[in-house]
């Protein structure tokens, strides 16, 4: 469903429910902000694949509301700040996985009008975050094999996880050395760009826009009066 | 002794890797694990490490079933040396890099010491026990790597492919050491492609094809009775072709052997 939307509109539609997530300011309409997300990563097929990252998110919303909480601030608003983190998230997690890196490389020059290598710094480090999680599994493992244990308190796990961040920092500096040298040998900087992606957007993504500016503005008077 | 009994496993998506493999290692044997890119050869020497769990058969280290126990547990008994050392690698020198296997292992001060004096002078690493780990060739940093394994008097020491880009003098300076280690009792097994190796060093070679174990002998009926050899994954080793094609000529598992065998034929010497 969302593949059929170009990557501008996907991003206008971050930006707006991050904007809602930032308006509204009580528990039960981010309830539904949360769960309207939930529903439009289900009807993109991608909520049981990414499930462990919405489940590392929730954990990730009540550590900040029990942070909240301890700073002195009241319930509800523990609630709001727990479950704004998690609405402004989520939508990224859409976002993501539902549009090509190179489509939303072209989107970002083409229509955000952000400088070339800004867009592609950005979409790089996107890329490499999964490479990034298999290498740390990698040298887990490798530790692992010399007698390393991920058994133990919490303590003990961040003591031992030093030794698999060295060499994982090691690794990716080289890569990333490695990569520097690759573009500069293709040629990169040149002030000429071209995209093979098609990213206009269509009459569909149009209306879509128009119905997030609309929402925009009806949830700003809601707020505006009191009501979310 | 170590064995892998009925053993099969998928990554979860239900296509079969291994199928049924049964494969046993008694101590003091050198083995060549050998196949096709992609046949399963990494995942056989991950599942005796426990770095994957069979899903169905056991891994049994003499005579107890250890399929529950983890790679941290088993490094009591088996050393690896992955195919890219440096993952391992993060200590600030070579001695303090090697005295980690057996500081996890809880051993003394003084028998922390004592073991990796003999691990770095048994992989001829004293003169760089101070060198920064990452700073080393592709040849040191495998041999830190078995350093590491040694220190930790493991009995089993498997290799993933560690003569991939090396050239030959370090190629053949790794061997060497792996003979020595094997000639002071330890049990080796390789993963290689090089089929030089699997004649010349090796006593066993097991090869892997159609997600099961489709060899098991020794390098010679290997190379020349086989005559799914090229089916397989593998090639004749030039030494092994050469005596071969030569007529009433010995097997000959290396190029040396070749030349002391051809030498003898025609009655000469080597200069």
């Amino acid at each position: 469903m969302m593949k059929k939307f170009v990557p501008v509109t996907k991003l206008i539609g971050t930006f707006a429910f991050s904007f809602w997530a930032l308006v509204m300011h009580t528990p039960l309409p981010l309830v539904g902000l949360v769960v309207i997300e939930l529903i439009l990563l289900g009807l993109c097929g991608n909520l049981s694949r990414n499930i462990k990252a919405v489940f590392s998110l929730i954990i990730f919303a009540v550590f900040l509301a029990v942070v909240q909480l301890l700073g002195g601030g009241s319930m509800e608003s523990a609630y709001v700040t727990g479950l704004r983190m998690l609405a402004m998230t989520i939508v990224f997690i859409i976002l993501l996985t539902t549009t090509r890196l190179q489509d939303l490389t072209a989107a970002l020059v083409k229509q955000i009008k952000i400088p070339y290598e800004y867009a592609f710094m950005f979409t790089a480090a996107l890329r490499f975050v999964p490479d990034f999680i298999a290498e740390s599994q990698a040298v887990q493992e490798a530790q692992a094999c010399r007698g390393l244990s991920t058994k133990g308190n919490i303590f003990k796990k961040v003591i031992n996880y030093m030794s698999v961040v060295q060499p994982l920092m090691l690794k990716s500096l080289g890569r990333s050395e490695t990569m520097a040298l690759s573009l500069e040998l293709r040629g990169f900087g040149s002030h000429e760009h071209s995209f093979m992606s098609n990213v206009q957007p269509k009459g569909r993504d149009y209306i879509v826009i128009f119905v997030m500016l609309a929402l925009s503005c009806g949830i700003v008077y809601l707020r505006m009066q009191g009501l979310v | 002794m170590l064995e892998m009994k009925d053993v099969s496993f998928n990554y979860g998506s239900g296509v079969p890797v291994l199928e049924r493999v049964n494969v046993k290692i008694g101590e003091g044997e050198f083995i060549g694990l050998g196949g096709r890119n992609g046949c399963g050869k990494t995942t056989v020497t991950r599942l005796l490490m426990g770095l994957e769990k069979p899903v169905s058969g056991e891994i049994v280290y003499n005579g107890k079933v250890i399929n529950g126990d983890d790679a941290s547990v088993r490094s009591h008994f088996i050393g690896y040396v992955f195919q890219r050392p440096e993952r391992q690698m993060f200590r600030p020198t070579v001695r303090e890099e090697v005295a980690y296997g057996p500081k996890q292992l809880g051993m003394s001060e003084a028998e922390i010491q004592e073991a990796v004096e003999e691990a770095l002078k048994a992989t001829q690493l004293t003169d760089l026990a101070e060198s920064y780990p990452p700073n080393l060739n592709r040849g040191e940093k495998q041999r830190v790597a078995i350093a590491s394994a040694i220190a930790m008097h493991t009995q089993y020491l498997i290799l993933d492919e560690p003569t991939s880009g090396q050239d030959s003098e370090d190629k053949e300076q790794l061997m060497e050491l792996l003979s020595e280690l094997h000639q002071k009792g330890m049990t080796i097994l390789i993963i290689s492609h090089d089929m030089d190796i699997f004649a010349e060093y090796c006593q066993r070679v097991i090869v892997i094809g159609n997600h099961t174990k489709a060899f098991d002998g020794t390098p010679e009926e290997l190379f020349t009775k086989r005559p799914d050899l090229y089916d397989l994954g593998l090639s004749r080793p030039d030494a092994v072709a050469l005596s071969m094609a030569a007529p009433d000529f010995p097997y000959c598992k290396s190029m040396k052997e070749f030349t002391a065998a051809m030498l003898e034929r025609i009655g000469g010497t080597k200069q």
